[in-house]
């Protein structure tokens, strides 16, 4: 392992010198080269990436400048210390595929994939490239925090095999959320469903002690629809302004400078968000290609991003109600240090409460506030990493107060980032870390195996359901 | 001038896919489209009524009554040809049925 870090390092020294948007230009560029993609779209896509990240850089500059003296005063005149800027999951997706090890993590995931396709250990071919940044950033952290590479490649394997098994054991609840046949081949490997076995815990208290709430279910879509504007990314942005503007005491003027700033940079934010993946998407085509090529025609399920249950509007209200619910939780809870901003909307939280609850509205609410604090805690814990790996590719201001750092407040995994950071420790040898390294990879595991039982039970359920119709049908046909 | 809705979880990812995919191969075919990709929660019935046609990953529930075509365009993002196919078809046919 050392010999091919010398040896990247010696390639990759003067290019690193270059800067992270030249860099990932070049690397993204021969990357999609390698699989067989056209020069052209090889190039147009390493292009954006570079202009992506300079672009997220711009942005965060301006919103870190905007809020740093606020966040000052309104740690002063409020005795509440939330010094991280919540930026979303835009720029920390942008910054993560500003490392080149984020290309390593997924040749390796493409490869583990292909490996437990062909073993017939999993049925599901992942073609969201462009969320190799979840597991990649839990990987980036472990070193962070103290691991080698081949320390923080185990950790990003072991939970990337674990992710692409939940894809088969949520594919028949997809379908069912979906209504969709079993020919339908969508599934997700995404991170936010990783925190499945520890919502199905809550569920089942739910269905030992309190069933009778689920008759209180609301209409979700009709709720959504009130909501309107109201709930959209600009429009937070001034509130939050208005928030911060009114706490730290500014003047009206500075008020409305930091509302337009925060709702302008959230737009852009996912603006720029778009052209990132537009990056990506050459190499994503090349991969899959690849991957099909490998497979040989077989029928398989295709891993996508979340969002084909964006659909239910469940999802929606939950993140609604959950977002003022985040911000009074911010404020009280011990050891967070994050103020909601761009991700509080949490899209990283509520979709794996719809696939384990099946739409049982009050039932996400309720699990999705129990579960935020460890969202939150995950963020401030991260908050030094991201910011230092913002400042190495360019993203962060210049001359900023050292206290001053940036984080995301719903990001996808966040025990998997706990994970990482007690793996990262334990690799420097302390005793003390190596136990609870080991304790709580166990019991991650564990609450995995107990998880997958249980979805297996459901998928019998399922199964037997449709062998139901099915025979019922048959009687049908006979008796005519 | 035909005007498509694509959306999405973030209005970033899968909705732009989307977007890319419908915009190219329906002006190989010779049609005039522009397509615009938004988050799942921020549209509703003043913005919808804007566009020609509505296209999803999936079902979706928005709360009310949508009044123009929607063509389920989830099968694009598997990226394997034969299944995108389907959907341009129909697509296509939308298209034409709208006689614009």
């Amino acid at each position: 392992m050392s010999t091919i870090i010398d040896i990247a390092n010696t390639i990759f020294d003067p290019l690193i010198k270059l800067g992270a948007a030249p860099l990932m230009t070049i690397i993204l560029t021969v990357i999609a080269l390698f699989f067989r993609v056209k020069f052209s779209d090889a190039l147009e896509g390493g292009l954006k990436l570079g202009i992506a990240l300079t672009g997220i850089s711009a942005i965060i500059n301006i919103l870190t400048t905007a809020f740093s003296g606020a966040l000052s005063q309104f740690v002063e005149s409020t005795g509440i210390s939330l010094n991280i800027t919540d930026v979303g999951w835009a720029p920390l997706a942008t910054i993560t595929w500003g490392s080149p090890y984020t290309l390593f993590f997924l040749l390796i995931m493409v490869i583990v994939n292909i490996i437990m396709l062909l073993l017939n250990k999993t049925n599901t071919l992942d073609v969201d490239i462009f969320d190799i940044w979840h597991l990649s950033i839990v990987g980036l952290f472990a070193i962070y925090a103290g691991a080698n590479l081949l320390i923080a490649t185990l950790l990003v394997v072991f939970i990337g095999i674990l992710k692409i098994i939940n894809s088969d054991l949520m594919k028949p609840t997809f379908n069912d959320l979906l209504n969709a046949p079993d020919e339908n081949p969508m599934t997700t490997t995404h991170m936010n469903y990783m925190m499945n076995p520890i919502i199905m815990v809550f569920d089942k208290i739910f269905d030992k002690f309190f069933p009778w709430l689920d008759k209180y279910d609301f209409d979700a879509a009709k709720l959504n629809s009130k909501v309107g504007f109201w709930g959209s990314k600009f429009a937070i942005g001034v509130y939050l302004g208005i928030f911060v503007g009114l706490l730290s005491q500014q003047s009206p003027t500075q008020i409305f400078t930091l509302a337009f700033t925060a709702a302008v940079c959230l737009e852009l934010f996912s603006l720029i968000g778009s052209w990132f993946i537009a990056s990506v998407e050459p190499l994503s085509q090349g991969i899959t290609n690849f991957a099909n090529k490998k497979m040989g025609g077989r029928q398989l399920n295709i891993g996508l991003d979340w969002p084909f249950l964006a659909g239910r509007a469940e999802i929606w209200a939950a993140a609604n109600v959950l977002a003022p619910i985040m911000l009074i939780l911010a404020l009280i809870l011990p050891g967070n240090g994050l103020l909601p901003l761009g991700g509080i909307i949490a899209m990283g939280v509520t979709p794996a409460l719809l696939v384990i609850t099946r739409g049982k509205v009050l039932r996400m609410i309720v699990i999705g506030t129990i579960e935020l604090p460890i969202f939150l805690w995950s963020g401030s814990l991260m908050a030094p990493f991201i910011t230092e790996t913002a400042k190495k590719v360019g993203a962060f201001p210049a001359g900023m107060d050292s206290g001053t750092m940036i984080s995301h407040t719903t990001m996808e995994g966040p025990v998997e980032k706990f994970l990482a950071y007690l793996v990262g420790n334990a690799s420097q040898g302390q005793i003390e870390f190596v136990l609870y390294a080991g304790l709580a990879l166990v019991l991650y595991l564990l609450a995995f195996v107990w998880y997958a039982k249980e979805m297996k039970k459901r998928n019998a359920v399922y199964a037997a359901e449709k062998e139901d119709v099915e025979t019922s049908a048959e009687g049908v046909t006979s008796s005519i | 001038m035909v005007n498509i809705l694509a959306a999405c979880g973030a209005g970033v990812n899968s909705s732009h896919q989307i977007k890319n995919a419908l915009e190219t191969e329906l002006s190989k075919r010779g049609y005039q489209v522009k397509c615009d990709a938004v988050m799942v929660k921020d549209i509703n019935k003043n913005m919808i009524d804007h566009y020609d046609i509505f296209a999803p990953i999936s079902s979706t529930s928005l709360g009310f009554d949508i009044d123009i075509p929607v063509v389920d365009c989830g099968p694009i993002l598997y990226r394997i040809p034969a299944m995108a196919e389907p959907v341009y078809k129909k697509m296509e046919e939308t298209i034409k049925s709208l006689n614009k």
